[in-house]
């Protein structure tokens, strides 16, 4: 049965992104003697070229827990957290037992986008695009996008705070290791805590288990947050024939949330409009 | 037609129950009696096929003849999009009967579970589990 529903989701259009074949340069001759001086047109080549040699992830790829739901596992073992955020954490868990329904702690309502690795598990697809040096991914939720460079520079040693920080990636073989440091603190590092430290820091090693399911296992670290490393692991299934849509927060958003995480919601419209 | 035979597809492969953890992008759901359904029938008034979430507002025949303005909030683009609903599933006019999640606070709305088109056919707007 899930193979026929993965098949309806596959059955309108064949369309294929072509990350390992789609990024070749034509030149009239690859050994660049026809290029100029510094060689430059030859190395741009070889860069390209080189981008074949990655596995394929090309298309668009679905959270697992939506796309196949009977296949996911239980949730993961609890974190062990700071006594602050152990507080937090436990308020939280008491909402959502008192108050059925999922109670967010975070302002993602408000249409304030999630940080990292929060934005890595919203509920719309991601994609990934290779160029030299570099590992894109675009995220449909709140559209944002990931700039995950690969060419060797190190992590600045203070990176500016932003949503998503600051990404470095390596490839270990046929997987990605992704580290990340520089992310705001008034983000949401996990559901149900609100807030970290500067030192928080995400290593994402992402790979592939079967030809379209992807797995990631996310690690975050912070001394003020968790008493150890927290990993939690999420996969991805593949739809070669979806695209990314345009996702703008606040073109219709009736939602929001207060400084306690108590959920809103604008009812107000004048009929006929 | 396509869109018609992959939302009866659709159907096929997802016919049962709910998923219990809400999937929604955003926000909490506390505010809805999540897994509780409820119906009412109207007429279109409006389908906003907008993000974060879909909406559809219907005008419902209240006492009196007084006529009340009923709100829903639904997935979004995103997810609906890619299980053959689109702009154009309902327009204004269309009598359609609602099943939804009720607002705890009473107000006249919720969140959408699925539509009855004028046709009769009834097309799902939340993830199911098959069994």
């Amino acid at each position: 049965m899930k193979r026929l529903c993965i098949s309806v989701a596959l059955a309108a259009a064949a369309m294929t992104l072509g990350a390992s074949s789609g990024c070749g340069r034509t030149s009239p001759d690859s050994s660049g003697r026809n290029g100029t001086a510094s060689g430059a047109p030859a190395a741009q080549e070889n860069a390209y070229a080189a981008l074949a040699k990655l596995p394929d992830w090309s298309g668009v790829w679905e959270p697992a827990r939506l796309a196949r739901p009977n296949a996911e596992e239980g949730p993961p073992a609890p974190p062990k957290l700071t006594p602050e955020y152990a507080a937090q954490y436990a308020a939280y868990q008491e909402k959502n037992r008192t108050t059925p329904g999922i109670n967010f702690v975070s302002n993602v309502a408000n249409c304030i986008p999630s940080g990292l690795p929060g934005s890595m598990l919203q509920p719309y697809p991601i994609e990934f695009l290779f160029t030299p040096g570099r590992v894109t991914i675009n995220i449909e939720t709140y559209s944002l996008v990931r700039r995950i460079y690969t060419d060797g520079s190190p992590l600045p040693e203070e990176p500016d705070p932003s949503y998503q920080g600051t990404s470095i990636g390596r490839w270990e073989g046929d997987t990605l290791v992704v580290e990340t440091l520089g992310i705001l603190p008034e983000t949401s590092p996990l559901a149900g805590i609100n807030g970290h430290s500067d030192q928080l820091r995400i290593t994402e090693r992402i790979r592939l288990v079967e030809p379209d399911l992807l797995e990631i296992a996310t690690t975050r670290e912070d001394p003020a947050v968790f008493l150890e490393p927290y990993t939690t692991i999420a996969r991805y299934q593949r739809h070669r024939d979806w695209k990314i849509m345009e996702y703008v927060c606040a073109q219709n958003n009736r939602d929001s949330v207060d400084e306690h995480g108590n959920p809103g919601f604008d009812l107000e419209r004048t009929p006929g409009e | 037609m396509k869109v018609q035979n992959l939302i009866r597809a659709s159907l096929v492969c997802l016919a049962v129950s709910l998923i219990g953890a809400p999937v929604i992008a955003h926000h909490s759901t506390a505010m809805f009696e999540w897994g509780k359904e409820k119906s009412v029938s109207g007429t279109v008034d409006k389908w906003e096929w907008t993000q974060p979430h879909t909406f559809v507002w219907i005008n419902v025949p209240g006492r009196g003849g007084k006529v009340e303005q009923w709100g829903f909030e639904g997935m979004s683009p995103s997810w609906l999009g890619r299980r053959g609903w689109s702009l154009k599933t309902l327009a204004k006019g269309d009598k359609v009967k609602v099943d939804y999640y009720a607002l705890r606070d009473g107000r006249n709305g919720g969140f959408f579970v699925r539509v009855i088109l004028p046709d009769g056919r009834a097309i799902e707007a939340l993830p199911q589990r098959s069994q």
